[in-house]
């Protein structure tokens, strides 16, 4: 019986080492914070943290970084099995899936309502975390959409800025033509399994996937129909883009330098400021939809907000430090604004300073002026559940579409799929 | 041996399998009556009620798993039958003794079933691409004058994900053949010979007879592989996150599954039914494949 003895022994050794260990770092808080890009919110974050830190030494707080997908995919997995070991204390979570997650799994997030002072930040943020009139996420950033393009490639096509204001997306077209023919470079680097396109064009006309009520809204839809038949038509216009896969491929080709523009959320600046191109890039408004009533030049991409699992052993810590950082630094919100293109929601930081500067990047304009404008214009809607399955559900009828099929089949054959996918 | 002695026996028999007859109850049984009862019920995540028939009622009428399951069915009429005789011809003839270099060979066509599912796949996607090597390669030799776009265009995807399991598991399933054509007695050959039997019939009266039992097997375990198809769909032919790209063309029922799960609102009763429905293709599918086995 020795050598049992010995393992017994041994690990009541490790076990006792192990208690310790834990013991001692329990002296200092740990908390871990999920987020997905490296260049915007990876960055405004660490931003946070390091003047957090200067006050709250005993607060570790580190940040991990996935792909987005990876991310969403990951904690859906876990708060589905009921694991929560491994789970971060804060998690940042994109604002179309927010209802998705806080009704498929009640109890998994700390509802913030009493804690933080939601009239300070956008109404919209606030409404779409808000279940049963409790209020579960911190807002961080509005993906309010604008058109980069590179001003030296486009001079070379002989377009100056104003030639992109107030135009269509039949415009754009045209002028993608040109400056595949001046420059040989395509304008956009497309991944035809994003739909992400479509639904920048349906919110720029006030209206998405479901009503108001979160039933599906793509029958008789004059908005989506329109955005759909756009959105195939800058497909069939080979010219116009370089056919790209994944996220990688997709910034890869606007910081390379091998497409002349990019339309998307603000929160792309930081990406695109970290290609070392200052004074080449500049900024329109979107195009609009063309016969549309009620089309805008403006709408939102994206955007996300914090949200603090239950599970969290640092529940107090994390708390405070986004109430601490995320509702009430101005300051950091400036920073964060020029560094990273983090356009945030929290009202008070539209007085600071660097919300009416100019930046050399993009040739001395006052992008955030302009910006913080065309927030003010975006159309609401709102996001319902299941803004994933619509996704896929045009994605499967885009191949289709682009070899030439009918719109009005294609939009049947979305709709009866959607509303299968909704129960 | 008395009647109280046997029952001892019996007994201590018992005892020593009851360890692993609990931990197999606990985690498998258990579980696969729990997804059972799972199937019956409807709602959001963790907001679910009985909802009787309703699943399946859905089934019926759902799109996306209707064109899961074509796509599914694709992969295993195409590919199956392709990778079962590949993997016969070249088993037998690396079991060819006259053949130089036959380890060496063996050891490359196995090779690929045990590289990592993912580090594969990458490389494929990669190969593959629009300006990858195969592309390349291709339009030097000119055998194609344009860039395939393996995985953007849905055909050229499907083919591409049965090409890529198909370089996978063919040399998997050579093993089990060049295991199996060990114990043919070579005196059958011999005398088949000496009859003036030719090579094609020896291969067709003598070698696949003899076979019969390995490749019902493998045929079976193929199957039951190709229906559970992921983590190819999910990697090489994947974008943004989604996995199944381009338009659903190769969506699998797993990974039908997965989504229903992990990526959209998920829904554990729909998608324990969707993994109920494999099991009972699988089973079926697997009588009749031994009908057929015991007919011949």
């Amino acid at each position: 019986m020795k050598p049992f003895a010995f393992t017994w022994r041994t690990s009541l050794l490790a076990a006792a080492g192990i208690q310790l260990l834990t013991a001692t770092m329990a002296l200092a808080t740990d908390v871990t914070v999920w987020c997905w890009d490296p260049n915007f919110n990876g960055a405004s974050m660490n931003e946070a943290i390091s003047r957090y830190s200067a006050g709250h030494p005993d607060v570790k707080i580190k940040v991990v970084d996935f792909a987005k997908a990876d991310l969403e995919q990951k904690l859906q997995t876990q708060l589905a099995s009921g694991q929560t070991e491994g789970l971060p204390d804060i998690v940042l979570i994109e604002d179309y899936g927010a209802k998705k997650y806080l009704l498929s799994f009640p109890g998994a997030f700390v509802p913030m309502t009493g804690l933080i002072d939601y009239s300070k930040f956008a109404p919209y943020k606030v409404e779409l975390a808000t279940v049963d009139g409790k209020t579960y996420s911190l807002p961080f950033d509005s993906g309010v959409t604008g058109l980069f393009y590179r001003t030296d490639l486009l001079e070379q096509a002989g377009y100056k800025a104003a030639d992109l204001q107030d135009i269509t997306w039949d415009q754009l077209i045209d002028i993608g033509k040109k400056v595949a023919e001046k420059t040989g470079k395509p304008m956009f680097g497309i991944d035809q399994n994003d739909a992400g396109a479509v639904r920048i064009m349906m919110q720029s006309a006030g209206s998405w996937y479901f009503k108001d009520d979160g039933k599906a809204n793509i029958k008789d839809n004059p908005v989506f129909k329109a955005s759909l038949a756009t959105w195939v038509k800058m497909l069939q216009t080979k010219e116009l883009y370089k056919p790209v896969s994944g996220w990688g491929d997709y910034t890869g080709a606007f910081n390379k330098g091998d497409v002349a523009a990019v339309f998307t959320g603000v929160w792309m600046t930081g990406t695109i400021k970290a290609n070392g191109m200052s004074g080449k890039w500049a900024v329109a408004p979107i195009p609009k939809l063309a016969g549309v009533d009620g089309a805008t030049h403006y709408s939102n991409l994206g955007g996300s907000s914090w949200y603090v699992l239950s599970s969290s052993k640092s529940k107090d810590a994390a708390l405070d430090f986004l109430k601490t950082e995320w509702a009430g630094d101005v300051d950091m919100y400036q920073k964060i604004l020029v560094g990273q293109g983090a356009f945030s929601s929290y009202l008070p930081a539209r007085d600071g300073e660097a919300y009416s500067a100019k930046d050399d990047y993009f040739g001395g304009q006052g992008v955030w002026a302009s910006f913080s404008d065309w927030q003010a214009k975006i159309p609401g809607v709102n996001y319902g559940v299941y803004t994933n399955e619509a996704d896929a559900a045009v994605a499967a009828q885009l191949p289709g579409l682009v070899a030439g099929g009918s719109i009005d089949d294609a939009i049947t054959a979305i709709d009866a799929q959607l509303e299968q996918q909704m129960q | 041996m008395s009647n109280a002695e046997s029952r001892r026996g019996n007994l201590a028999g018992w005892a020593f399998i009851a360890p692993a007859m609990v931990l197999l109850g606990l985690f498998m049984v258990y579980p696969i009556f729990w997804s059972l009862w799972m199937s019956f019920q409807t709602g959001k995540g963790l907001n679910f009620k009985f909802g009787g028939l309703a699943n399946i009622i859905r089934l019926t009428k759902d799109p996306v798993f209707q064109h899961a399951l074509s796509n599914t069915m694709i992969f295993l009429v195409v590919q199956v039958p392709v990778m079962i005789v590949m993997a016969l011809l070249f088993a037998v003839a690396l079991n060819n003794p006259a053949l130089k270099g036959r380890a060496i060979l063996r050891t490359a066509i196995f090779l690929p079933c045990v590289t990592s599912l993912v580090a594969y796949s990458v490389l494929f996607k990669s190969m593959f691409a629009v300006d990858g090597v195969v592309n390349h390669t291709l339009m030097a030799l000119h055998v194609i004058s344009a860039p395939i776009g393996w995985m953007v265009e849905p055909f050229w995807a499907k083919v591409l994900i049965i090409l890529a399991i198909t370089w996978r598991w063919t040399g998997y399933n050579m093993v089990f053949y060049l295991a199996a054509l060990q114990n043919i007695d070579p005196s059958m050959y011999e005398a088949a010979r000496i009859d003036g039997v030719p090579a094609w019939a020896r291969f067709t009266r003598i070698t696949i007879p003899m076979l019969r039992p390995v490749i019902l097997f493998t045929t079976v375990l193929s199957t039951i592989g190709t229906l559970q198809l992921f983590d190819e769909v999910n990697t090489i032919t994947a974008s943004a996150g989604n996995g199944g790209m381009p338009a659903d063309s190769t969506l699998t029922l797993s990974l039908y599954i997965y989504n229903l799960l992990f990526k959209f609102v998920p829904n554990y009763g729909y998608a324990a039914t969707v993994s109920w429905l494999i099991v009972l293709i699988v089973a079926v599918l697997s009588w009749i494949q031994f009908q057929v086995a015991k007919e011949r």
